[in-house]
């Protein structure tokens, strides 16, 4: 900061980071096994391992992801879509942009959950309101980013393509796509993240079957160890899908 | 040391990193030199051959590997601000103040009484042609504009010792010249020393009373120049034989440090992000 | 008014997207009245002239009421949180190095999961959501602070070093006057948070919050009430939104 900071540590840094770890588990094993911890409210985190080793080697999370996955597909690429075409339609026109970008950020300002209940009152229950809801909050960063996109290429570009005689398709596919592609596909992935998050969301709040729901149930049956280990769970494969998502991103953008 | 001298210099070297790591980079070698109270030095030499590192060092912003340096008899252990002002080349103006506010917060932080501030500040502007923007933001006013602003900043600091790290660099020529030939009445008025980085040849020879030329990285001076012409300089000073002949000895001397840089610099693959 | 004048107004993107809302309230209006069956929609009209008495059910007010608390005690916690702590892994390079990426790991984390642990852990009263909603939002304050510390220019703290400024001058005339614009985004960001955790929470169980309502009106088909309830917090969460908007832009003001 001040130049000639004492450079830090890197050693101290990956103890600390390898330490703090180490002693929340083992203030966790304590609680539970020593201090007299209800089980009800934190279960022997042994306990919590075996029943994710149980739930994994079983297999029982199968169908619950299958649902989960299932509506995250489907209302991923209704927003993709829509997202993707309504996006570069508005961003045509400047005073297209400068109707509807203020419209679609003020409403994505709104935690767009508020609107599960009328799915519901729609679609009841199934996955159709969670798919709906999905693909409704999702939309709204896939379409402002491909606004974005499409809005901000350099105009000596396109000035440059016109004047060497390039057609409407022939500037889109070659000049228009290429210079907006790193700003929309960064949309996608927000939108995939966006999807998944309100997906398992909506489950938790309102649904039969899925991973949300299913941690749910758990809760309200008191099964702790199985609840910890469906969390796990679900955290995994959202850290998964997001690594996958980010290393496509991350391919998409290099030449 | 005798009364004159300003700025002792004693076998100052530096080196960048612990020798064996990667950054490791040895900026400048063993250097001594004097600088006389009232003079203007000009330090100029290749891209990355230690003249701002020296400047930093001379400064107190920066400790030397080894070797020391002493200002007014006191040796340099740290910043002195009544002593030494800096005019930096990006700007470091706050943006978040005024150009009045930057001046008055400069003479906070050194210690002026409240009372004398605004009355300096005012002076300060007046002396750069600033007084009428002295309530605009940095962000308002052109490059030149803001590098008059940085000196009149470090003008109200009512320093013996003014260093300048290359402070007309990031401008065009034409304001160059004009702010080259307005530091020089001040020179004239004032008398103080001043250490100048630069990279133009014509600026140095232009400003200086003394110019030290640095050989390529790591960096030690080569030459010094001495330009025998008094303070304020006149416009057509640019146009005289003894210009002429002073700057094309400096650009002879110039020329092979720079060409061994740039080769030292084509030797070196490039690393990712360089062209960034 | 001029010809020219009349179709400067005709273009300008304020009357565009008044346009469009109407547009868009005129659709649902003949939806709703003519081609909807009236148990899963009600039209603008209906739901506006009924806002009395959606309000005027017993208990809405206090719900909503509830929800407005439990959202300005839980921004004002991740705030203070989020700040000090941004502000400490900003300045302080070993604490940020250790602990930056275990935020960052925890902040990517579907917190929905744990929703049901913090309802037995804080019961199901304010506190809980109150909870839920902070550490909804302290995440990206402390993550937006922290950056705002460490990007600002290394040459305006050398300046302010040589000009003779010590530590705390440092602290107040440098870095805070220069993270201050990156505060307000950070609370703008945090107050979407807050407002996510605090609805999520209170969706998910209150015998008397706005989970309560929208479920009833879901379960007795009254989109009506449904919809005006819906709508009044929406209305909220973008005033809200919009007003750290006016603050981040006006204390950004010298950074254009």
């Amino acid at each position: 900061m001040s130049g000639g900071a004492k450079p830090v540590s890197r050693a101290a840094v990956i103890a600390v980071q390898i330490a703090v770890p180490v002693v929340l588990v083992a203030l966790w094993y304590l609680a539970t096994t020593r201090w007299g911890v209800s089980r009800i409210l934190l279960p022997n985190p042994v306990a919590a391992l075996q029943a994710l080793i149980h739930v994994l080697a079983t297999g029982a999370f199968l169908g619950d992801l299958r649902v989960t996955l299932f509506e995250l597909a489907v209302a991923f690429a209704i927003s993709a879509t829509s997202g993707g075409i309504g996006g570069y339609f508005i961003s045509r026109s400047t005073w297209r942009i400068r109707v509807f970008e203020p419209l679609l950020s003020a409403i994505y300002s709104v935690p767009l959950i508020l609107f599960l209940p009328l799915y519901v009152l729609w679609f009841g229950l199934g996955p159709a309101s969670k798919i709906a809801l999905g693909a409704s909050i999702s939309f709204f960063p896939v379409v402002l980013n491909t606004v974005a996109g499409f809005g901000h290429v350099d105009r000596t570009l396109v000035t440059a393509a016109r004047a060497m005689g390039a057609s409407d398709v022939q500037l889109f596919r070659f000049v228009l796509l290429p210079a907006a592609f790193p700003v929309i596909l960064a949309g996608m992935r927000l939108g995939f993240t966006v999807a998944l998050l309100s997906i398992i969301g909506s489950e938790a709040l309102a649904s039969l079957a899925g991973l949300g729901h299913h941690i749910v149930e758990l809760s309200e049956n008191m099964e702790m160890p199985g609840m910890f280990a469906y969390i796990a769970f679900v955290v995994a494969i959202a850290a998964i899908l997001n690594l996958v998502v980010s290393t496509l991103e991350a391919r998409g953008r290099r030449p | 040391m005798t009364i004159d001298t300003a700025i002792r210099i004693s076998e100052v070297s530096h080196s960048f990193g612990e020798e064996g790591e990667a950054r490791h980079v040895r900026a400048l070698l063993d250097t001594s030199f004097d600088i006389a109270r009232g003079e203007l030095l000009c330090l100029i030499g290749p891209s990355g051959c230690g003249k701002s590192t020296l400047l930093n060092i001379v400064g107190g912003l920066l400790a030397p590997t080894t070797g020391r340096v002493d200002v007014f008899g006191k040796q340099v252990a740290g910043p002195m601000p009544r002593d030494i002002a800096f005019v930096f080349q990006e700007s470091a103006l706050f943006p978040w103040n005024t150009v009045r506010e930057n001046v008055d917060l400069a003479m906070r932080f050194q210690g002026v009484a409240k009372a004398e501030r605004a009355a300096r500040a005012a002076r300060a502007l007046t002396a750069v042609g600033l007084a009428e923007f002295a309530d605009h933001f940095p962000g308002q006013l052109s490059g030149g504009m803001r590098q008059r602003a940085a000196l009149a900043r470090a003008l109200s600091l009512q320093t013996d010792i003014l260093l300048m790290d290359e402070p007309f660099g990031a401008l065009d020529e034409q304001t160059r010249m004009i702010l080259g030939e307005d530091l020089s009445v001040l020179l004239a008025q004032t008398r103080k020393t001043i250490v100048f980085v630069t990279h133009s040849l014509g600026e140095a020879v232009f400003l200086a009373d003394r110019v030290a030329v640095f050989s390529a990285r790591p960096g030690t001076i080569k030459k010094v120049i001495a330009v025998d012409e008094p303070h304020p300089r006149k416009p057509d000073f640019v146009t005289s034989q003894k210009f002429t002949s002073l700057r094309n000895e400096l650009y002879a001397l110039l020329h092979d440090e720079i060409r061994k840089t740039m080769s030292a610099e084509r030797a070196r693959p490039p690393t990712p992000g360089a062209l960034s | 008014m001029t010809a020219l004048s009349l179709r400067r107004v005709a273009a300008s993107p304020a009357l565009g997207r008044l346009i469009v809302i109407a547009a868009l309230l005129a659709i649902w209006e003949v939806a709703a009245r003519w081609l909807v069956d009236p148990m899963f929609l009600a039209p603008p009209s209906q739901v506006v002239w009924r806002l009395g008495a959606t309000f005027g059910t017993r208990g809405v007010p206090g719900a909503i009421g509830i929800t407005l608390l439990e959202l300005v005690v839980a921004f004002a916690l991740s705030a203070a949180i989020g700040i000090a702590a941004g502000l400490v892994l900003g300045l302080h390079a070993f604490s940020r190095k250790s602990f930056m990426p275990m935020v960052l790991l925890v902040y990517g984390m579907p917190q929905i999961t744990i929703l049901p642990l913090f309802i037995l852990y804080f019961g199901i009263g304010p506190a809980s959501k109150i909870a839920f909603g902070v550490t909804h939002g302290t995440f990206p304050i402390v993550v937006t602070v922290a950056a705002g510390v460490q990007n600002i220019r290394p040459i305006l703290i050398a300046c302010a070093h040589s000009m003779g400024a010590d530590f705390w001058q440092r602290l107040r005339y440098v870095i805070f006057p220069h993270v201050v614009p990156t505060l307000f985004t950070g609370m703008r960001l945090g107050m979407t948070g807050v407002l996510l955790g605090v609805l999520l929470a209170e969706l998910y169980v209150s015998t008397a919050g706005i989970g309560y309502f929208t479920t009833l009106f879901t379960q007795n088909f009254d989109p009506t009430k449904l919809l005006g309830l819906v709508g009044t917090l929406a209305a909220i969460a973008i005033v809200l939104n919009a007003l750290m908007r006016r603050l981040e832009r006006h204390f950004g003001r010298w950074r254009d």
